[in-house]
């Protein structure tokens, strides 16, 4: 019809010139295309970036079968609209309203030199000596055999990201609280982040720095993270199997040395001794830390020489593996990787067998009979993503705090329900005569909670 | 007509351009929205129930229901009647000569340490989650705060999350604690109840027991509110000492019987208010019981009672927080009174549950100057500060050296410099 109207040439010449514009529309776009993918176009992503996230999110989803959880708050449902006016009511309040930061900026770290965690010190032990000297009401070691523990944890100082998750702190520093009363531990409970530039996991390195040098009565400084809980109540520490050692941490010799696993050692509860060994170490181990460039530098590093690590920033226990492996001369005749009990366990393999252990077994044992620690690595219960189930995670926190609780109400006659439940009920009637009561495990007044008896009275 | 070969050319041109726009606009569209909405869909309705499931599960964690709760507990719970007697367990006597032969016997576990009486420092809160988050935030914060002074001072801490009776729930529950660890613990001198809520704001400061050889309750108070004009609040029971003695336990086993749930702390409660002055109509409280029971039976208790105000043992919160910075200005720590409070208690606060007596706003603020008004305390022995008592960062106030150990000579908490008996020590500093 077309071609009765204009004739047949200019509707080829029409056809052709149409087809014309048509490619060169469609090189115009390939051409805008390309461009954003080399150069970028912001929020709108790049094709690198694409790649990076498809690898991330297959080599995630490989690692856990379980995909990746989120949480939210929990709206309470009988809102009304009173509520948001009452300024007594604290469902409605937002915390962000009370915080407020005075007294200028934060001192910038200068690019150009290396970062250091404080001026070197190189003659601790004499330091240490002479002050343990004049103060001869602070010793070192408590009884023969029994040195100083300072147990040493920590959180953010702001509230958690999940509703929950500071009650499962306050659970847990309880824990810690029950345990070290019984063992006569000290405990430092850290929310203070000392140094900006060593911040999330390698916060504790500057820390631990401090304390060894502000506590020169400690022998042994015990760094337990927040989402570590004792198990084991009865259990005490071998301490003279480490009477030669400086540092000692649950992992296996050859994982570390031969296979340079990045898991082949566990850097959440490990034990340092106060001594110039440790402040040289401390010095060696913090390099890969700083946040930024150095940080994820060194992450690749890690990722490449250390076996089964993904792709993320450096963290502490990859670069303690790396330190270990690299550098074994210098430092591995004094660290102890200790695997005949769980300085630190993974509470996958132990919380479906709490039951199964109350009944074959008992506490004081400290390993796979009855764990020290049960440490719920991943969890992160105070973040609003965690690398498993939120059901799965908070339920085997509570069986586990249960399991340890049991240990410290039974001393007082009483013993939870059950292993998921708050509530408690009496297994040992009152009488009488409280002192003649049966204390089966021993802590009721446990020998390693004695004094020293002096001899000259 | 255009012959055959030519259409198919066309055709196939066509397709091309075809495919090759369609190329195009994916790529297009990736770029503006995403890889991860090609599936999106899908994702989304994954998303959508993994935020389900996690609701449900924080509020099954939040409620109060327990998994051990039999299926039937729609039943009324079953209080005692008002006919029944309470007891907090078998009546104990001789404690005093029982404990005295228990220390003779084990000299491993005296009841002083380096010459202190051995304290134990017990307090707690529920076993379930706060209503509210923030409520376990500060929860965290105050057992934070009471773990550094403990450590400071050498005093234990019990840290009680357990209803050890379920009659005596609520604000009673310290009772048959307190009564317990007597119990089980002879080489304990005092016991020291503090309320979860209470804060140390004074690190230096300790409990000058000496004073109190001949007492075997301390406590917070005012001695005219208590004698002259009967009032509810003369004396603070959110903070007090209890020596381990046969006393201390008669005196509890007193205390108790207005406390267990039901129709006998209700009508307790009508009693209270009657005799008290100022007291609102509610069920009896343990601190209105005691103030009752020490008056009416002022000759047998009160000898042996010591109500302490000449430091905060307790200090009420309003009129002590807006006058940190004063305070910092002007005065230092050891006082423990009006000048640098030992203990500042918020009460009326409640973070823990849904509503308290005052704004939010104004009580957490506090909550958290207070927290950090200790924390500098601590935190000054190892070189550091907040900036401001409204905030979580910190600031370095004296410079790393060295020799750190010159610098902590100066600032040792645990050692003033103004000389202490109990501390033993006798060097000089230079």
């Amino acid at each position: 019809m077309l071609e009765r109207c204009l004739g047949q040439q200019r509707v080829r010449r029409i056809q052709r010139a149409v087809r014309h514009a048509k490619v060169t529309f469609l090189c115009l776009f390939m051409t805008v295309v390309v461009m954003r993918g080399m150069l970028g176009a912001g929020k709108f992503g790049t094709p690198a970036q694409d790649l990076d996230d498809l690898t991330t999110h297959f080599y995630a989803s490989r690692k856990h079968a379980e995909p990746h959880r989120v949480l939210v708050e929990a709206q309470p449902e009988n809102e009304n609209e009173n509520q948001s006016n009452d300024p007594k009511n604290y469902a409605t309040f937002d915390f962000n309203k009370i915080l407020k930061d005075e007294g200028g900026e934060d001192e910038k770290p200068d690019p150009n030199k290396p970062y250091t965690l404080g001026p070197k010190i190189s003659d601790w032990d004499e330091q240490r000596g002479e002050w343990l000297k004049r103060n001869p009401n602070f010793p070192n070691f408590i009884r023969e055999n029994k040195p100083r523990v300072l147990l040493v944890t920590g959180s953010s100082p702001k509230p958690c990201e999940n509703p929950v998750g500071d009650h499962y702190l306050l659970k847990s520093i309880k824990n810690k609280i029950d345990y070290c009363r019984l063992h006569g531990i000290e405990i430092f409970y850290n929310m203070a982040l000392l140094d900006a530039e060593m911040a999330g996991f390698w916060a504790k390195l500057p820390l631990i720095r401090k304390l060894l040098l502000s506590h020169p009565e400690v022998e042994f400084l015990w760094w337990m993270d927040s989402d570590a809980m004792f198990t084991d109540m009865a259990f005490e520490l071998p301490w003279e199997r480490y009477k030669d050692v400086n540092l000692v941490m649950h992992g296996w010799n050859e994982m570390v040395y031969d296979q340079k696993n990045w898991i082949g050692l566990n850097t959440g509860s490990f034990l340092l001794r106060n001594n110039q060994w440790a402040l040289d170490l401390l010095d060696a181990w913090a390099p890969m830390g700083p946040k930024g460039k150095i940080r994820d530098e060194a992450g690749k590093i890690l990722t490449r020489e250390l076996k089964g690590r993904p792709v993320f920033e450096a963290d502490d226990q990859s670069a303690m593996v790396y330190l270990l492996a690299t550098q074994r001369d210098t430092w591995g005749n004094k660290v102890y990787l200790e695997s005949g009990y769980y300085l630190h366990g993974y509470w996958g393999i132990l919380v479906d067998k709490y039951e199964e252990m109350i009944e074959n077994y008992h506490p004081g044992f400290g390993d796979h009979r009855w764990p020290l620690v049960t440490h719920f690595v991943g969890c992160k219960p105070c973040g609003k993503f965690g690398d498993y189930p939120v059901e799965k995670c908070l339920k085997q926190m509570d069986r586990a705090f249960n399991f340890g609780d049991n240990q410290v109400l039974q001393i007082y006659g009483f013993t939870h329900k059950s292993l998921a439940s708050r509530r408690v009920k009496r297994v040992r009637n009152e009488t009488g005569n409280p002192l003649e009561a049966k204390d089966d495990l021993g802590l009721m007044h446990p020998a390693f909670k004695a004094v020293k008896v002096s001899t000259s009275s | 007509m255009i012959p055959r070969g030519r259409q198919i050319h066309k055709t196939f041109n066509n397709i091309k351009i075809t495919i090759l726009c369609g190329f195009v606009t994916i790529l297009v569209l990736r770029g503006t929205i995403g890889i991860g909405n090609l599936s999106s869909s899908e994702a989304d309705a994954v998303n959508q129930n993994l935020i389900e499931e996690t609701n449900r599960v924080l509020a099954e964690i939040r409620s109060d229901k327990d998994p051990d709760d039999p299926a039937d507990s729609t039943d009324e719970p079953q209080f005692l009647s008002l006919n029944d007697t309470y007891t907090l367990g078998p009546k104990i006597v001789g404690w005093d000569q029982q404990r005295k032969v228990w220390l003779s016997q084990n000299p491993e576990f005296p009841s002083s340490v380096n010459g202190k009486p051995r304290i134990l420092l017990l307090t707690g809160s529920p076993p379930n989650p706060c209503d509210n988050p923030i409520g376990d935030h500060y929860l965290l914060k105050a057992v934070k705060n009471k773990i550094d002074y403990c450590r400071i001072h050498g005093i234990e801490i019990v840290y009680n999350m357990a209803h050890l009776d379920k009659e005596l729930a609520g604000y009673w529950a310290k009772l048959p604690m307190i009564r317990r660890l007597m119990l089980s613990h002879p080489e304990v001198e005092w016991i020291w109840w503090m309320d979860s809520d209470a804060m140390f704001t004074d690190m230096v400061f300790e409990v000058p027991l000496s004073k109190y050889s001949n007492h075997n309750l301390v406590i917070h108070g005012y001695p005219d509110l208590l004698f002259e004009q009967k009032s509810w609040i003369a004396l603070n029971t959110g903070s007090f000492l209890f020596r381990n003695c046969q006393w201390s336990l008669d005196l509890l086993d007193t205390w108790a019987p207005m406390g267990p749930k039901g129709p006998i702390r209700e009508e307790a409660g009508k009693v209270l208010t009657a005799n008290l002055k100022g007291r609102p109509a509610f069920e009896a409280d343990d601190q209105s019981a005691l103030i009752y029971l020490l008056l009416s039976q002022k000759e047998k208790w009160m000898d042996k009672v010591y109500v302490e105000n000449q430091y905060y043992l307790h200090g009420y919160w309003l009129g002590l927080v807006e006058r940190y910075e004063e305070m910092i200005e002007k005065y230092h720590p050891g006082l423990g009174d009006e000048r640098w409070p030992f203990v500042t208690h918020f009460v009326g606060c409640k973070p823990c549950g849904s509503y308290g007596d005052y704004p939010v706003e104004q009580c957490l603020k506090s909550m958290e100057r207070a927290f950090n008004f200790a924390d500098n305390q601590v935190l000054k022995f190892y070189g550091f500060g907040h900036r401001g008592l409204l905030s979580p960062k910190i600031k370095r106030i004296a410079n790393e050296t060295a020799t750190p150990l010159e610098y902590m000579d100066q600032v040792d908490i645990r050692r003033p410099v103004h000389g202490d008996e109990s501390s033993g020590s006798s060097e000089t500093k230079s």
